[in-house]
């Protein structure tokens, strides 16, 4: 039996590893318009791919230095190594294509620096106080996340007239949180009109998904066209 | 030569001591990042000089450097430039040069444009191939990324489109690089100083150059393949002692492509602190002398296969192996000179370098290469192909093992 012990312990370290493995959240500066991200999104403003959200709000990455936390969130949104990382933004800055961020030393320092700083978005460790003014902690959706449910009911937003009248018109694009049951529990606004936003979402709220296994976060594209 | 290392030694470590992240200064409330590299190389060989340096003495005559700097003037707006100069042996001569100037405009992450002396992107390493210090290897492999003819690639003075598509139902995302410029080799470059040997002086050599890039970071995680071709239409001029009249003294000499593009086709593939890559690369070179008293076609292809592992963090080890093959035809009243060099297996027509590498970083900075290289033929040809008649007046041996040792310090 010494070699099931050797198993079972082997095992419990394992999950204790697992249990150490730090969790970070992601945070930006409260001028950033959206409360939700996706993670492709995301992993194009650390690369330097984008530097502005689907809302057209500028962004600016800030970095924290190696560490736990630097490498969960690499892990975790980039898939790249701490050695990787730092040789891509290398690469950039020597070759003119992108310049090195903001590295700041501790979570403490990224919390305080996206406070300040007018678009800044970061990463810091779960457990740490973002509750400070100028900060917002944003819902990253998962790649893979915006899982395909099956609309059963839906509900067309009323278009403002005023607007309508102006030929005012365009897209809002919502992050819905549809519930295993199929309703919509939560809206985000991922960019729009605000005016068309606030039509688009008290429709949206009355929508209703297939049942679905768990909960799901679905983006959506609302259309408003001025013409009759 | 042990004292010029021993103060590149000292100078690393002081400026790794100073240095942490970028330095950085204000102007008109602007960032300006500073960032810069210095690398010194040693190489020894058992048998033929190599890279246009006395490497069978040991030659230390392998530095370089450079400097940049750069401003986001806008969100989207990037700005900046960097000097480069270096010694290679014969080549470079520290004569300083603009790497690149660039003035980038992202519109979206789909569409960006940049100008000025833009580098030039052809396969994994081509802009980045001054940059050792970026991976595990202290020399690529040769025979994709030559370092004597590192003009031929590296940059020009014109403009790129790109962007990056993500392509739905997470099929992962599609980079395209388009561009158009004019290339302008250093009169210091290998393929100046191979012409030396039939006195033959360059005083410019460059031209037109185009082509583009499409690469896909494959949904399979760490997996990315991509083709580039690059096409060039190049003149030079040069004075030339003629070969029928030696006594006249120089005379002026001129070529021009007839036919000048490569296609090259690579993979890497990244799972955790294993990094494999491989590339391809077929090369034509054809271009008319003097009007047509010679004409010559040089077709190279080239491929290799790299891994690399990072032990620790400050440890890694690679290995490569690097395959070259060159053939030559000549036409017009001087092809009786140059014979047609049509068999690849002759060493003058090939070089395979098998190589191992150790990487220990010192700190974030600074970082020092072991490197052996285990080379069989020498390419001797109408084609710099890092084996020079110039270094080896004695004649060529068929097989070459290199010892290379590279310290690189970055900021």
């Amino acid at each position: 039996m010494r070699w099931l012990r050797a198993l079972l312990l082997a095992a419990g370290l394992l999950t204790s590893a697992r249990a150490l493995a730090t969790d970070v959240k992601v945070i930006a500066n409260t001028s950033v318009k959206a409360d939700i991200i996706s993670a492709p999104e995301l992993r194009r403003v650390f690369l330097q791919e984008s530097s502005s959200l689907g809302d057209g709000t500028r962004v600016q990455p800030v970095i924290e230095k190696d560490g736990p936390v630097h490498k969960a969130f690499l892990q975790e949104y980039l898939g790249r190594t701490q050695e990787d990382f730092q040789t891509f933004n290398r690469a950039l800055v020597f070759t003119g294509r992108g310049s090195m961020p903001e590295i700041l030393g501790s979570d403490v320092e990224v919390v305080a620096y996206v406070a300040r700083t007018r678009g800044a978005i970061g990463y810091v460790s779960s457990d740490t106080d973002t509750s400070v003014d100028g900060v917002k902690t944003l819902l990253v959706i998962p790649a893979g996340n915006t899982a395909e449910r099956r609309l059963l009911t839906s509900v067309e937003p009323i278009y403002p007239e005023t607007l309508q009248r102006l030929g005012i018109g365009g897209t809002v694009r919502l992050a819905l949180t549809v519930a295993p049951k199929g309703n919509v529990e939560n809206v985000a606004l991922l960019g729009g009109n605000p005016i068309l936003a606030e039509s688009a979402i008290l429709a949206v709220k009355r929508w209703i998904y297939a049942v679905g296994r768990s909960r799901s976060t679905i983006e959506v594209s609302v259309p408003f066209d001025p013409r009759p | 030569m042990h004292r010029r290392i021993v103060e590149l030694a000292v100078v690393c470590l002081w400026a790794s001591l100073l240095v942490s992240h970028a330095q950085e200064f204000k102007v008109l409330d602007r960032t300006v990042q500073v960032h810069g590299f210095i690398s010194q190389g040693f190489i020894y060989t058992n048998d033929n000089n190599w890279l246009t340096m006395n490497t069978s003495q040991g030659s230390a005559a392998f530095t370089d450097f450079g400097l940049n700097m750069s401003s986001h003037l806008t969100d989207k707006l990037l700005v900046g430039a960097q000097v480069y100069d270096r010694n290679l042996g014969q080549l470079g001569q520290y004569h300083p040069s603009l790497d690149w100037a660039v003035a980038d405009y992202r519109f979206k992450c789909w569409f960006g444009v940049r100008g000025g002396k833009v580098k030039t992107t052809l396969g994994l390493y081509n802009d980045t191939q001054d940059l050792d210090f970026l991976r595990t290897f202290a020399l690529l492999p040769q025979s994709v990324y030559p370092t004597d003819v590192r003009d031929a690639t590296i940059a020009h003075l014109g403009g790129d489109i790109y962007g990056t598509i993500s392509l739905k139902r997470h099929l992962g995302d599609f980079s395209y690089t388009a561009y158009v410029g004019h290339r302008s080799d250093s009169i210091y470059s290998g393929f100046a100083y191979l012409a030396s040997q039939y006195d033959v002086y360059y005083s410019s050599y460059g031209g037109l150059q185009y082509g583009g890039d499409l690469r896909w970071d494959t949904p399979l995680k760490g997996l990315l393949i991509g083709v580039s071709r690059i096409n060039q239409d190049l003149s030079g001029k040069a004075k030339f002692i003629s070969p029928f009249n030696p006594a006249g003294g120089f005379v002026p000499y001129s070529d021009t492509s007839r036919a000048d593009w490569a296609n090259q086709f690579y993979g890497e593939y990244i799972a955790g602190k294993l990094r494999i890559d491989s590339e391809y690369r077929r090369f034509l070179h054809s271009n008319v002398v003097n009007g047509g008293i010679l004409y010559t076609t040089d077709d190279v292809r080239a491929w290799y296969v790299s891994g690399a592992y990072r032990v620790t963090k400050h440890f890694s080890i690679g290995s490569y192996y690097s395959r070259y093959v060159i053939t030559i035809a000549a036409g017009g009243p001087l092809a009786a000179l140059f014979p047609a060099q049509t068999d690849t297996s002759l060493p003058a027509n090939h070089v395979y370098d098998k190589v191992i590498t150790g990487r220990i970083d010192l700190n974030r900075f600074w970082n020092v290469k072991v490197e052996g290289h285990f080379m069989s033929g020498n390419g001797d040809s109408l084609y710099p192909d890092g084996f020079y008649p110039q270094q080896n007046s004695q004649g060529f041996k068929p097989n070459t093992n290199a010892l290379v040792v590279k310290t690189s310090f970055n900021f």
